[in-house]
């Protein structure tokens, strides 16, 4: 209490200077003139009396020099005055100031930028209740990697797994989203009701999906994210509660997201249809799963744990189970792992720029010091300590520091803004990408560091010259530094140019392989293919007859469009992966081709040569095979129907393939695999063509064995969505937004004509 | 004190809150005088010792301060002791006695057990 008053009246005094200093003067005065009539009284002369008083009072200067000190705060007046100085000097050498604050700026800003990034991704936990509780699980196979779940298998393991408090299924969705006569395709996810539960997200508005609400006919309730709700619904809370169409059917709109909430970035949510029909098979692979452990459990217990399950499986279903196995990854991991490293050697990268800028402010400062010899030499003739000196020269290059860092974190704002707003990057956006207090913090503690380290060496070897020396080189400049200034200064560049080198090869190597990957031959010639996706409402397309007819139209349109050397429709494009499924060739004894997985595409007749594949032997997929594919599709389709459990179709219901020559090369190694046949899903596939190698899976993979079929077999009941690739006949990126618009137009126009 | 002008700053404090006790409000020459009577001229206060004192026991908040007219009408800064002051003299009153009762123990010849 006492301190804190003692310390208020301080602060006050330090703002109140003039008026002090006026009565301390005043006080002093009187106290003399008293001592002066006491010492007149005692019978003194005029002179004595005040020669007397004067010695009583002792050194009147030290006297102020004291009181003031104990009347302010010492420390921020000096540095008050050390700030304007500073200022001063600074601005009288405005190259020296601008080059440093750029250099830092340039350094610090991009670590405040890197490091937004890292906070944001790497540091913040997720915006989620316990978010080291959650998990993401997986099913594995025989290949490589992890693999979504069978609805079957997810529903045992949920039923008998000892380790987590909660789970929840999920899948990805599209859907036409409709109210009046607005209408937009949107990512959707269908999920359990217990997803939000499970996430721990509470809903800004309404409700999330109560228990059973995933059972068909109670599903048709949506949420909607923040951003649909902001950009389809304009924001308005009537909303809730009212009625919007998806795919036809009505929906209740029950509840509405927190603005934050990014798990996946998709529109709305439905409760997914828990029924045995919608959960399909256990060879079918296509739902994902979140899961919430239970307090205590480690991700590796529960891994264990749905192991022991798997295995069970595994014995119960060994056609559909074979080696299938659990992967429990912990979410964190899951969203971030495939980016944390390259987060970090990004800021070590930044880390390097900083440190560049900052060997080079140290030697600047040093360069300036060595110009300001005299005036620091003139100072500490005038009184001035050493330590006093110090602290003024670091006053200045933290001056610039802080400057620098201010400066830099301007930029860093900008480049967070863009970042933010850049949605291709490849980046996890569970929190949002922002300068927040920690990014600030980070900023002013490099800002500070900065100033004080990299100054120091500098204000030590300022100070250190001989007084004497350097006021007799009179009014020549010192400019040559000796000893082992001279020392620091050559090691500071070589650490600059070492560090700059070291950059400059990073970043020369980071283009190289930039360069490489763009020039990599993956099989295909992107040169002015424009590629887009189309959705088919369910209700204006039904069936397959519906959603043919609209194939057919939609790609003759386009056909006749200016400048359109080639169009296809397919149901994946070349580097974005696809669906893929294990084949069976009569007579094949090599038992690793069991776990083979064949990539599979449905395309249209041109698509070969609408992405330059060449075709090595045979021929392409002609409109006599998408002809003949329907019809087979729709006779399989009959057969199925009327025999549920049928294995395998007879072979006179055949359907038409195109390979890969990596395929090819795999089941049939030195033969010509044209007239060649095969299994796939219990049908047999005829083989008519072999086409080039297409790096499906991403350039740094190796070519997986690839099949392509009529794209008539991918037409069903569930409505239809398909990649559109067009090859211009000339570099026109303004083509794109012309024919998106037109197909818009079209579509729009066909679905008014069928209803 | 070997020296005759260096006071402790505590017990200077003390002086201080004393003199003031004793003669109600008081201007620094006033108090100055006095504790330099007291102590039989052998204390000298220079405004650097004296002046800082006051300063820090007002912003302790231990004596308060207004100018007046002194009784040779001249204007003067007068000190005056807050209630916290008082006490604040009691509480070094009774450690400073306890101090030096335990030295003054402490230096005597020692007594024959």
């Amino acid at each position: 209490m006492r301190a804190l008053r003692a310390a208020i009246n301080r602060v006050a005094g330090a703002f109140n200077r003039r008026r002090r200093n006026f009565e301390m003067e005043q006080e002093f005065a009187s106290h003399l003139q008293m001592q002066m009539e006491d010492n007149l009284r005692s019978g003194m002369t005029h002179e004595e009396a005040r020669r007397a008083a004067l010695i009583k009072a002792g050194g009147l200067s030290s006297a102020r020099e004291s009181y003031r000190a104990q009347g302010g705060l010492p420390f921020f007046e000096t540095l008050l005055q050390d700030l304007r100085y500073g200022t001063r000097s600074l601005r009288k050498s405005p190259g020296f100031a601008i080059a440093a604050i750029g250099m830092l700026a340039l350094g610090i800003g991009a670590n405040s930028a890197m490091f937004s990034v890292v906070n944001a991704v790497l540091l913040r936990p997720l915006p989620y209740d316990h978010p080291n509780r959650l998990v993401q699980l997986w099913e594995t196979e025989p290949a490589p990697g992890v693999f979504p779940f069978a609805g079957p298998d997810y529903l045992d393991w949920q039923a008998q797994n000892k380790t987590l408090q909660s789970s929840s299924l999920y899948a990805y969705a599209h859907f036409n989203l409709s109210r009046g006569s607005d209408s937009q395709v949107t990512r959707a996810i269908s999920a359990q009701a217990n997803f939000f539960s499970t996430l721990g997200v509470p809903v800004l508005r309404g409700r999330a999906f109560i228990p059973g609400e995933d059972q068909d006919g109670k599903n048709h309730v949506a949420i909607l994210s923040y951003n649909l709700w902001q950009s389809f619904f304009g924001g308005r809370e009537n909303v809730l509660n009212s009625q919007v169409e998806l795919d036809g059917q009505k929906y209740t709109i029950v509840g509405i997201l927190p603005r934050w909430f990014n798990f996946v970035p998709v529109g709305l949510y439905v409760p997914m249809d828990m029924g045995t029909k919608t959960m399909g098979h256990r060879g079918n692979h296509s739902f994902h799963a979140i899961g919430r452990l239970k307090s205590g459990v480690s991700a590796q217990a529960c891994q264990a744990d749905l192991m022991m399950i798997a295995k069970r499986l595994e014995q119960q279903y060994p056609d559909s189970n074979k080696k299938v196995e659990a992967r429990v990854i912990p979410l964190r991991e899951q969203v971030t792992g495939h980016i944390r490293k390259r987060l970090l050697v990004l800021l070590g990268a930044v880390g390097l720029v900083l440190l560049v800028a900052c060997a080079n402010l140290a030697n600047l400062l040093l360069a300036r010091s060595t110009g300001r010899q005299r005036e620091i030499a003139l100072r500490s003739v005038l009184g001035a300590s050493r330590k006093r000196i110090i602290r003024q020269l670091l006053t200045e290059s933290v001056l610039l520091s802080l400057t620098g860092a201010f400066v830099g974190l301007l930029g860093a704002y900008w480049c967070v803004r863009v970042i933010a707003s850049t949605q291709s990057l490849p980046l996890p956006r569970q929190s949002p990408v922002q300068v927040d207090l920690n990014v600030l913090l980070f900023t002013v503690a490099a800002g500070l560091a900065v100033g004080i380290l990299f100054g120091l060496a500098p204000a030590f070897r300022a100070t250190q010259a001989k007084l004497a020396d350097e006021l007799k080189a009179s009014s020549q400049a010192v400019l040559t530094p000796a000893g082992w200034s001279r020392v620091l200064r050559d090691c500071l560049v070589v650490v600059e140019i070492a560090l700059s080198l070291s950059l400059l090869a990073g970043a020369g190597l980071l283009l190289k392989s930039f360069a490489r990957m763009s020039e990599a031959d993956i099989g295909i010639d992107p040169h002015n293919v424009l590629t887009f996706s189309i959705f088919l409402p369910q209700n204006g397309y039904p069936n397959e007859a519906s959603q043919r007819e609209f194939a057919q139209r939609f790609l003759a349109r386009l056909q006749a469009l200016p400048g359109v050397k080639s169009t296809a429709l397919s149901g994946a494009i070349p580097l974005r992966g696809g669906s893929n499924g294990p084949i069976t060739v009569e007579g094949d004894t090599n038992p690793a081709h069991n776990s083979v997985l064949v990539e599979q595409n449905y395309i249209t007749p041109d698509y070969f040569q609408t992405y330059g594949i060449k075709i090595l032997q045979g021929t392409s997929l002609t409109a006599t095979d998408m002809e003949h594919d329907w019809k087979m599709g729709l006779q399989a389709e009959e057969l199925v129907k009327e025999h549920p459990d049928i294995q395998k179709l007879p072979p006179d219901i055949s359907f038409t393939a195109v390979i890969s020559r990596a395929m090819a090369d795999m089941f049939w190694p030195g033969q010509n695999s044209v007239g060649k046949t095969y299994i796939w899903g219990g049908t047999t596939v005829r083989i008519v063509g072999v086409v080039a190698d297409v790096n499906e899976n991403g350039i740094r993979e190796r070519p997986s064995p690839q099949a392509y079929y009529p794209l008539t077999l991918s037409f069903n009941d569930r409505g239809f969505g398909s990649a559109v690739s067009i090859k211009a006949a000339g570099d026109s990126t303004a083509l794109l937004r012309q024919y998106a618009k037109r197909c818009a137009r079209w579509t729009a126009h066909w679905e008014s004509s069928s209803r | 004190m070997g020296d005759k002008t260096e006071v402790w700053q505590g017990t200077l404090a003390l002086m201080v809150l004393k003199t003031l006790e004793n003669m109600g409000p008081q201007h620094g020459y006033g108090i100055a005088r006095r504790i330099e009577q007291i102590s039989g001229d052998q204390l000298s206060l220079n405004y650097g010792t004296l002046y800082p004192a006051l300063l820090k026991l007002e912003q302790d908040g231990f004596i308060a301060s207004s100018w007046g007219v002194s009784e040779n009408n001249r204007r003067a800064r007068f000190y005056r002791l807050t209630r916290a002051g008082r006490t604040q003299l009691r509480k070094e009153t009774r450690e400073w006695e306890q101090a030096t009762s335990i030295l003054a123990r402490f230096l005597s010849p020692e007594e024959p057990a």
